[in-house]
C-alpha cells in the first residue's frame, strides 16, 4: 500500500463499496425468494405456513399501532404544505389548485414515502432487534434444528403483515393530509368543504391512486425483507443487535427513497403527464 | 454412498471458521442406542460437532451420515424432515423467550404434526411430567432457573420422539442434584425409549455417569474412544491430563507429539 496513490485508493474504495452493495442487494433478493419458496412449499403440503395469531400480532403492531404516528405526521405535513403552497399560489390567484396539489402529491408520492420512512424506523427496527436477539440467543437455530423453516415461521408473517398494511397506512396518511389541507383551505383561503372535495375529485386520477398503492406494497416488502434479513444475520451479541438495528433502519430508509426515485423515473418515462 | 448400520457416522470431517481450524479430519461412529459422550476442552469444537450432525453448519470437508442420510448433501426440505428425528438440547437451552413453557414444548407438534390441540396437550403434559416441570407450564422462560430451562429444553427435544438426541453441556452450571436428575433422565431415555444420545461435556462426573462410550476431542480430532472404565485408564497423556485436571502435560503445551507417542 506504500506505493498506492490517491486515485488508486479512491478507485479501490469505490470498488469495495460497490461490491458490498451488490452483494447485499443479492442477499436480500435471495432472502425474499427463499422466504417465498419455503412458504409455498408449506402451502403445497396442505398446511398453513404460519399461525394466524402470529400474523395478526404483527399486523396489530405494524399497522394499527402505527396509525396515530402516521396520521399525526401526515396531518402536520398536510397543514404545512397547504399553507406554504397556498400563499404562493394566492399571489397568482390560483389558490383553488391547493386541494389537487396536496391530494396528488400525497396519493402518488408523499403518502407512501412518508409511511415507508416511518415504518422503516418504527417497525423495521423492531423486527431487526427482535429477530437479532433471537439469533444471538440461539432461538433461531433451535427452530431450524427442530425441522421448522425459520423463514416461513419467523419472516413470512412479518413480511405479509407489512406488505398488506402499508397501503392501508398510506391511505391513512393521504386522508390525514387531505383533511389538514381542507382545514387550511377553509380557514385561510375561503374554500368551503364541498368545493374542496370537488376540487380533489376533479384533480385525482385513478392512476395516481394505483401508483401510490403499488408503491406501498413494494415499500412494505422491501422494509420487511431488509429488517428481517438484518435481524437473522446478526453477529456479535448485544452490540451486534444494536449495530444491525441501526444499519437496518438506515438501509431501509435509503432503499425506500432510492426505489421511490427509480419508480418515478420509470413512471414519468412511460406516463409523462 | 450410504450407510445404515450406524446411527451417526462422521468421516474425515474438517471445519474452519475464518482462520481458525476447529475440526481437522474428525471421524467417529455412533451405534444405535448407545450414549456417546464427547469430552474436550472449552473451544475444542464439541458444540460444532453437534451442529454439523444437525446440519445447521456445513463442514468444509468430509462426510456426515445420520442413518442412511448424508447430511452434508441433503437438500433443505429433506434436511428439515431428517431433523425431526433428532432432538437437540442447547447449552443455554434456547427456549423461545416470547412463549411460555407449554408453548415452547408444543411448538414442534403444532408445526410439524397434524395432532389436535387435546392430543398436543396430552403429549406436552407427559413430557413435562417426565422432566418434572408439569406445574410450570404457564411460566415464561425468563421466570425459570437454569436447571428448569434445561429440563424444558429436554422435554421440547423429546416431544417428537426422536431417535437421536444431542445434548450440549446438559449439566453445565447446574447444582449437583439437578445435574444428577438430568443425567438420570438421559439414561432412562436410552434404557426405556431406545434413544441414542450424543452428549458433549467437560463435566467429568456427569460424563462418566451418562456415557456408555467416551471420546476425547483434541486439536480437531478424536484422539481416544473407549468404554468409560477403559477411558479412565487411558495411557494417552492428553486424556490422562484432562481427566486429572493437571496443569502438567501436553494440553497446555498444545503439542500433538505427546499424543502420537501413545
Amino acid at each position: 500500500m506504500a506505493n498506492a496513490n490517491p486515485p488508486v485508493l479512491v478507485a479501490q474504495g469505490i470498488g469495495h463499496v460497490s461490491r458490498n452493495f451488490f452483494r447485499e442487494v443479492g442477499s436480500v433478493f435471495w432472502f425474499i425468494v427463499n422466504t417465498f419458496e419455503e412458504t409455498f412449499e408449506r402451502i403445497q403440503q396442505g398446511r398453513v405456513p404460519f399461525r394466524a395469531a402470529s400474523f395478526f400480532r404483527h399486523t396489530q403492531r405494524a399497522g394499527v399501532d402505527s396509525v396515530p404516528l402516521v396520521g399525526l405526521v401526515s396531518f402536520f405535513l398536510g397543514l404545512t404544505m397547504a399553507l406554504l403552497t397556498g400563499y404562493q399560489l394566492q399571489r397568482f390567484g390560483t389558490e383553488r389548485l391547493i386541494p389537487g396539489l396536496v391530494a396528488i402529491g400525497f396519493t402518488r408520492e408523499l403518502g407512501p414515502l412518508l409511511t415507508g420512512i416511518m415504518l422503516a424506523a418504527r417497525i423495521g427496527a423492531a423486527f431487526t432487534a427482535e429477530l437479532g436477539t433471537m439469533q444471538v440467543s440461539e432461538e433461531v437455530e433451535a427452530i431450524e434444528a427442530m425441522g421448522i423453516g425459520p423463514l416461513r415461521f419467523l419472516v413470512a408473517p412479518r413480511m405479509l403483515a407489512l406488505v398488506l398494511l402499508m397501503p392501508c397506512l398510506s391511505t391513512v396518511s393521504n386522508i390525514a393530509a387531505v383533511f389538514a389541507t381542507s382545514l387550511i383551505c377553509k380557514a385561510y383561503f375561503s374554500i368551503a368543504f364541498p368545493y374542496f372535495l370537488d376540487l380533489v375529485k376533479d384533480s385525482l386520477l385513478i392512476r395516481d391512486i394505483l401508483t401510490g398503492i403499488l408503491k406501498s406494497f413494494l415499500f412494505g416488502l422491501v422494509i420487511a425483507a431488509i429488517a428481517c434479513y438484518r435481524g437473522l444475520t446478526v453477529k456479535g451479541g448485544a452490540a451486534g443487535v444494536g449495530s444491525s438495528t441501526t444499519s437496518s433502519v438506515v438501509t431501509a430508509i435509503t432503499t425506500v427513497i432510492g426505489l421511490d426515485t427509480l419508480y418515478n423515473v420509470v413512471y414519468t418515462t412511460f406516463y409523462p403527464t | 454412498m450410504t450407510t445404515s448400520t450406524h446411527m451417526v457416522q462422521m468421516r474425515d470431517v474438517g471445519m474452519q471458521f475464518e482462520e481458525k481450524k476447529v475440526l481437522d479430519g474428525l471421524s467417529i461412529k455412533v451405534e444405535p442406542e448407545e450414549r456417546l459422550v464427547i469430552m474436550g476442552q472449552s473451544g475444542s469444537g464439541k458444540s460444532t460437532v453437534l451442529r454439523l450432525i444437525l446440519g445447521t453448519l456445513r463442514p468444509n470437508s468430509g462426510l456426515i451420515f445420520f442413518k442412511q442420510f448424508e447430511i452434508t448433501r441433503l437438500p433443505r426440505r429433506k434436511l428439515q424432515q431428517v431433523r425431526r428425528h433428532i432432538g437437540m438440547v442447547y447449552q443455554y437451552s434456547a427456549l423461545l423467550s416470547s412463549r411460555n413453557v407449554r408453548d415452547n414444548v408444543a411448538l414442534p407438534l403444532e408445526e410439524l404434526t397434524d395432532k389436535t390441540r387435546s392430543e398436543i396437550d396430552k403429549i406436552v403434559d407427559e413430557k413435562l411430567n417426565l422432566v418434572g416441570m408439569k406445574d410450570s407450564k404457564e411460566l415464561l422462560p425468563e421466570e425459570l432457573s437454569g436447571g428448569m430451562k434445561k429440563r424444558v429444553a429436554l422435554a421440547r427435544a423429546l416431544v417428537l420422539e426422536p431417535e437421536l438426541i444431542l445434548l450440549d453441556e446438559p449439566s453445565a452450571g447446574l447444582d449437583p442434584v439437578i445435574a444428577s436428575v438430568i443425567d438420570e433422565l438421559i439414561i432412562s431415555l436410552s434404557d426405556n425409549s431406545k434413544v441414542t444420545s450424543i452428549t458433549v461435556t467437560h463435566e467429568m462426573e456427569s460424563a462418566f455417569r451418562i456415557g456408555t462410550r467416551m471420546a476425547m476431542l483434541y486439536q480437531g480430532k478424536i484422539i481416544e474412544e473407549a468404554e468409560p472404565e477403559q477411558f479412565k485408564q487411558s495411557k494417552n497423556p492428553v486424556v490422562a491430563q484432562f481427566l486429572s485436571g493437571s496443569t502438567e502435560g501436553p494440553i497446555l503445551e498444545g503439542s500433538l507429539d505427546a499424543i502420537t507417542k501413545k
